[in-house]
This record gives C-alpha cells, structure tokens and sequence, in this order.
C-alpha cells in the first residue's frame, strides 16, 4: 500500500497583516520553534511516507528556506523525496482554495511516474499529530476511491471551511460552507487512489480553475466518498486571535503531550543549535513555553517566545507571542502582542491587546 | 580527488575511568555537556568551524551511542562528497585481529586511511577537553615555522602544573623539555593533546614505534619524547581562551557549574564558531504554573513543574511538582519525580527518579546518580 503525499501550501489569508506581508501562512513560525508546514510534513513523515510534493506559492522564499531539501523529514533521499512544486498565482487570493486543479496540472508527473497505490493530501496550516498509518490502512478496506478526514466539533459555528454530511454508511453526502452546533469538520486532509487521482485531472483539465474540494462535490452522487474521523487536538489558524490561542494551546499538558512531546510521532523542523535558555537569578516564568537561546531576566506567564530572545529585568511578557530574536527591554510591559522576528521593545513601553485583539508588531519593528 | 592540506584523527576509544559511572555504557567523547551537547561536539565543531571537512575517529569503548550519535556527521556539515566523518574501530586482517593498545597505536593502525587522502599534515585531537579552538591558526603557524609537530598549550597556575604534560619551550616557541606530571615543574605550558603533525614524519615515527617492544605507543608518553630526541623540529602553539577540563566527576561538574556563575561561558557555545550538535527533536521547554526556575540552564524538551536553582537541565528532562533541585546537572531525558530533593548531584541519562527520592547532600560530594539509558 504504497502511499506518496502531496500538501498545499499554495493558499493565504488576509486578516494577518503584518505576520504574513512577507511570507506564506504555511511558513508562518508558530510554537517556539517550528512553522506551520511542520505538522503536515512531521504527518507524512511519521506515517514512512518518503515522497512528498509541496505546492508553493509565488511569495515562497521563507517556505523554501524553511523546508529546504526536506531533510529534516526525511525527504532528502535519491528515490523519492521532496518536490517543491511553484503553484499558480491564483493560490493566494482564494483562501479558501486548498488544492486548485490547475496547481495538479502543473505537478501531474508526481501522481504519473510514481507507482503508489494512494496520495494524501493535506493544507499546511493546521497545528495537529495525526496517525496516517490507521487512515490508510481504512481507506484500502474501504475500496472507496476518497476518504476524507473529519473532526467532530461541538460549536460548527466558530470555525470557517467546510461541514461533511455524512450518511449511515460513513459517506460523505453533502459539503457545506456552513453549520451550527455539532458538525464534522472537514480537516483539509484527504487520500485518494493515485489512479483516480489522474482520472478526476483528464476529465477536469479544462476546468483548471476548479478546486479539488469542489470536483469532489460535484461527484459526490455518483462517486463513494469515505469518511475518517480524527478524535485529536486539530488547532486552527485563520486569524491574530486564533494564532495566539494555539499557540498558548502548547502550555496544554495534554495538548502538549498529544502533539508536541509523542515519542512515536515527533514534529520534526529545522534545526538551529542554539545554545541552551539561561534564566536568570531574576527570572520568574510561569505557564509559558522558552525556546533555545532565549535569556530570561525578567517575568513571562501565558506566553511562548521563540529562540534567542531577551527578556531584560523588571520586564513582563504576558499572553503574548514573541518570535525569534525578540528584545523586550527593562521594565516594558506586553500583553496580548505577538512580536514578529527581531523586534525591539525599548525600555518602559507598554503594550496592552485586546484578548480576541492582539496587537500585531511587525518584523523588524522597534517600538 | 584533491588532497587534503590536513585531515584530523579524533582519539575517541578511552574509557573516561574517572567519570565513573558516566561512562559506564557511554564513551567519553560520547558524555552529554552542557545539557544538550556530547563531548565530541566541540571537536568536530572545531573542525568544521576550522574548514576541517575530514576526520577520523577512532572508537573501542562501548561505541553504541557514539557511532549513533556521529552518524553520518550530517550534524556538523561533515557529509561532504571528498571526505567527511569516518568511524575507524579495531579490526581484524590476515595476520589476526588486534585492538588499540594505545594513542599512537590507534593511529598506527590507520595509516591506510590516512594515506587515502595524502594530507600534508595530520591533527590529533582528544576528546577530553570542552574548547572553541580555530585550529586553522594553529595550522598557519606550524607551516609558518616549518615544524615537523606543533603541540597546542595552555598556560595553566604554577601550582596545578604538575598534573599536566608540561612542554618547556625556548624563546622562538621551540621545544626543549616534555615532561609528564612534573613533581617541580619549570614551565606552565600545559599540553591541550592538540597535535598537527607532519603526515611524513608522523608516518615515518608510527611505523618505528610500532616496532619498539618497549614502548607503550602513546603520543605524549613515547612519540613526542621520541622526536625530540631525533632533533626534530617540535614548536609550541600558545592558545588562550575558553577551555575546560571534564576528565573527573568533579571537573566535568565544576566546569558546568560556571557556565552558569559566569553567563558570557555559556556565549561560547553560540555567536560565531557555533557549536554544533546531533540535537533530537524536541519542543521548546515548558514550565508550569507552579515552576520556579533561577539562575539555570534548560534545554530543548524540558518539563518544569517543580523548583529548580542553579542547575542544568538537559534536553527532554522532566522535573515533577513538588521537587527542588539545587546545583545540580540532570542529563538528557532523566525523569525526576515530585516531592524529591535533589542537591550537587548529576542525574544519569535517562534515569528514573521515584517520587519522594533525596539524592545528595548541600555540604556533601558530588553525587553520580543512576544508569544510564540507552535509547535513541
């Protein structure tokens, strides 16, 4: 059962501003140490998968530099490995595109000169830790052409994309943008028979403009379309407010042990051999997340920061994420901010966001 | 393929006897340091920081998690097509199998392999020392003066001369004099066991050595003594800077302990000439509600609910709720439990710690505590 993977970067956001003015949401750095892509790359990788086409968009420069040969994945391999694929620039102004078929068109060496039996496809702007091995092993049971992965929610109002309908028979029988109450979330992840695969881009090549979640809607009288539930942590990352509430998500102890510290699935990400935190005599942290590097003098609760970052004396950093090469000088105060990379708090600034309003600092940003 | 200017041969086969139960299952070389480093990094660091993209290292003790560890030295920018990191063990040929009877032997034993890239010159380096060291300056010098073996030393304290190899020099940097552990030392250049060579004369001492029954095959014991007495010429290269010694329980604790009295120390590791390491993935650090962390180091992986002051937690420990550890070195992935005391001790690697447990005493010894565990 020879499984290859194919996850999309190729796809954005417009309520980020700053965070993604120069980057994909795809490279956006989450977690301390890791960029969004890590999860649906650390997936594959977990599940043995070792060939891997990534779609990148037009901006991709820091998803390249990220993901590089892929060897963190194990993907820098002579058979099989990583393809990063340049996808269309419609990608990034329909976000809530995932798999645009002319995006496929343009890669349909990776499903013709392979020999796997099935493809999985995946966005890469999701924080979760899913086992592929149980999803693959029902798809082949199945003997349905696609199996769609789901997550069942209580409250379908708070999320955005698409609802399953799902019959008696576990099949996907309606797609919809919108729900209220408890719903199946469609987790932006799918397998699909690779033959299939090339079917559905010969009948839908003229219609390029199409998105895969839509062809598949379209077939979904005539087609068997499976289902697959996830019962994990799924965080979702659309906007400022739900970036910092996954990325306090990780203080989590089960979150964090489900996702992050699974001795059987790791995240894998790029690696930066930075020296160890050193916590000053000074230092009082609480609930919060330290990356390697950071120097912490002054007082941190609720918060992640990111490598090599300084939080000087009398400082306090609370509800907030700050990303690497952070400096928060003597006595500032941050709450609800996210600091992007090497930004600069002089002494004494105050900062306060709004909780589902964070203030949103810029790269570079001295303030 | 083009030869090498210089290739270096990393002496990783010792034992570590006094760090005791250390190195019980682990090489030496292979120690953790500093919470998320092995003592075989800041050679190979210092190679790769030096533009050293060829080294040999030679491995007889318990060389599981070392060669692991090595691996493709992918870690440290070694897997380059015309050289990289080569693990060179003991072994068998025609006329029987034999194992390294001492540090010139070793090399002995690889002179095939030397050979295989014609460097001009060969470094030794040992794996007992903690150091940020450009060995390409030192190489500049001993091609400058046209040395046949350029020793790197260190000045150390008159009174601690005597436990060092001390190298008495003339005013050009000559040497005169090589004695071990002096009882009245008349120099204070202590030997680092940083050797360049001549790849010629080296060769050409190696095979003579091998011959002499009554030698004890050892650079500093039979080599060097050896060529100084042939006249060769032998040259100093004085080296300043950060440099540790980690050969006993209590150095390899004291110089841990003042990467924290002293936070520019801990600099070394970072900034130019970076330390490189085979790190495993782990998340950033999390520390509880409840923790209390001052004046420590903590790594990568870390869980923190309890108290923890003045100690070194190294990648992927766990510290439970209720616990206070005191000048202490937890090793990578020890599990400490809640409600323990934990004072001037060093936690295994990967040791379990029950709850309710005391290891070691304020006014007391250094403590070595648990096994190690062997894992990936």
């Amino acid at each position: 059962m020879k499984t290859i993977g194919l996850i999309s970067a190729n796809y954005g956001s417009t309520e980020f501003g700053a965070l993604l003015q120069n980057r994909t949401l795809a490279s956006l750095p989450y977690g301390g140490r890791y960029r969004l892509i890590d999860f649906a790359l650390s997936n594959m990788a977990n599940a043995g998968i070792t060939t891997v086409g990534v779609i990148a968009p037009v901006n991709s420069g820091s998803l390249i530099d990220h993901v590089g040969v892929g060897n963190p994945w194990n993907l820098g391999r002579k058979s099989g490995g990583l393809f990063l694929m340049p996808g269309s620039v419609y990608g990034m102004q329909r976000s809530g595109s995932r798999f645009l078929m002319r995006d496929l068109l343009k890669c349909d060496k990776l499903f013709t000169k392979d020999d796997a039996d099935y493809v999985i496809m995946s966005g890469s702007s999701d924080v979760w830790n899913i086992d592929f091995e149980p999803l693959i092993k029902a798809h082949a049971e199945s003997g349905k052409p696609i199996t769609m992965v789901y997550k069942k929610v209580a409250r379908g109002e708070e999320f955005q994309g698409y609802f399953l309908d799902i019959n008696e028979y576990g099949n996907v029988t309606g797609i919809n943008m919108e729900s209220y109450g408890w719903s199946n979330y469609f987790a932006d992840c799918f397998i699909i028979d690779r033959k299939y695969m090339i079917e559905f881009m010969n009948w839908y090549s003229a219609l390029e403009y199409m998105d895969m979640i839509e062809i598949i809607r379209d077939n979904l009288g005539t087609v068997e379309i499976g289902t697959f539930e996830f019962r994990g942590y799924l965080g979702k990352i659309k906007n400022p407010w739900e970036f910092l509430k996954v990325n306090q998500a990780m203080t989590d102890y089960d979150i964090r042990n489900e996702v992050f510290c699974n001795p059987e699935r790791p995240v894998f990400t790029k690696i930066q051999d930075e020296a160890p935190a050193f916590h000053f005599p000074e230092a009082d942290v609480r609930n919060s997340v330290i990356s390697a590097g950071c120097r912490i003098e002054g007082r941190v609760e609720n918060s992640i920061i990111f490598r090599s970052c300084h939080v000087a004396k009398g400082a306090v950093v609370r509800n907030s994420v700050i990303m690497m090469h952070g400096i928060i000088g003597e006595g500032a105060v941050l709450d609800n901010v996210i600091a992007d990379k090497y930004v600069t708090i002089n002494p004494g600034v105050k900062i306060y966001g709004g909780e589902k309003d964070p203030v949103i600092i810029g790269k570079d940003g001295r303030i | 393929m083009k030869k090498k200017k210089m290739l270096a041969m990393l002496l990783a086969g010792g034992q570590g006897s006094r760090l005791y139960d250390l190195t019980t299952n682990i090489a030496k070389p292979a120690v953790s340091f500093g919470g998320k480093y092995r003592i075989i990094d800041f050679g190979l660091s210092n190679c790769v920081n030096s533009g050293i993209d060829t080294v040999g290292i030679l491995v007889q003790y318990k060389p599981l998690v070392l060669t692991r560890y090595v691996g493709t030295g992918e870690s440290w920018d070694m897997d380059v097509a015309d050289g990289g990191v080569h693990i060179l063990p003991p072994y068998a040929s025609a006329t029987g199998g034999e194992w390294y009877e001492g540090t010139a032997d070793a090399i002995y034993h690889n002179i095939d392999f030397i050979d295989m890239y014609e460097p001009e010159n060969v470094l030794i380096l040992s794996g007992d020392h903690i150091y940020k060291m450009n060995y390409n300056l030192m190489l500049q010098e001993h091609e400058a003066k046209g040395s046949d073996l350029t020793v790197s030393v260190i000045e150390v304290p008159w009174e601690e001369a005597s436990r060092f190899g001390i190298m008495t020099a003339d005013d050009e940097g000559n040497i005169v004099k090589f004695t071990e552990k002096p009882a009245e030392p008349d120099s204070n250049l202590a030997s680092m066991g940083i050797y360049i060579f001549k790849w010629d004369v080296l060769r050409k001492a190696l095979l003579e050595d091998h011959g002499n029954a009554d030698s004890s095959h050892d650079f500093g014991k039979d080599l060097i003594p050896k060529l100084l007495g042939e006249g060769k010429k032998l040259t100093v290269y004085r080296f300043s800077g950060y440099w540790r010694d980690v050969g006993t329980v209590q150095s390899y604790y004291d110089s841990q302990m003042d990467l924290m009295d002293n936070v520019e120390n801990i600099n070394v590791f970072s900034g130019d000439m970076k330390v490189f390491s085979n790190s495993n993935m782990y998340p950033p650090q999390y520390l509880g509600r409840e923790a209390n962390i001052k004046n420590s180091l903590l790594c990568n992986g870390c869980t923190v609910y309890g108290s923890v002051n003045h100690s070194i937690l190294g990648s992927g420990a766990v510290v439970g709720y209720g616990t206070v550890i005191e000048d202490s070195i937890v090793l990578p992935n020890a599990i400490i439990g809640r409600n323990c005391r934990i004072n001037k001790a060093i936690i295994n690697e990967g040791a379990v710690v029950d709850d309710n447990t005391v290891v070691g005493e304020p006014d007391g010894e250094v403590v070595v505590y648990g096994k190690a565990k062997l894992s990936i």
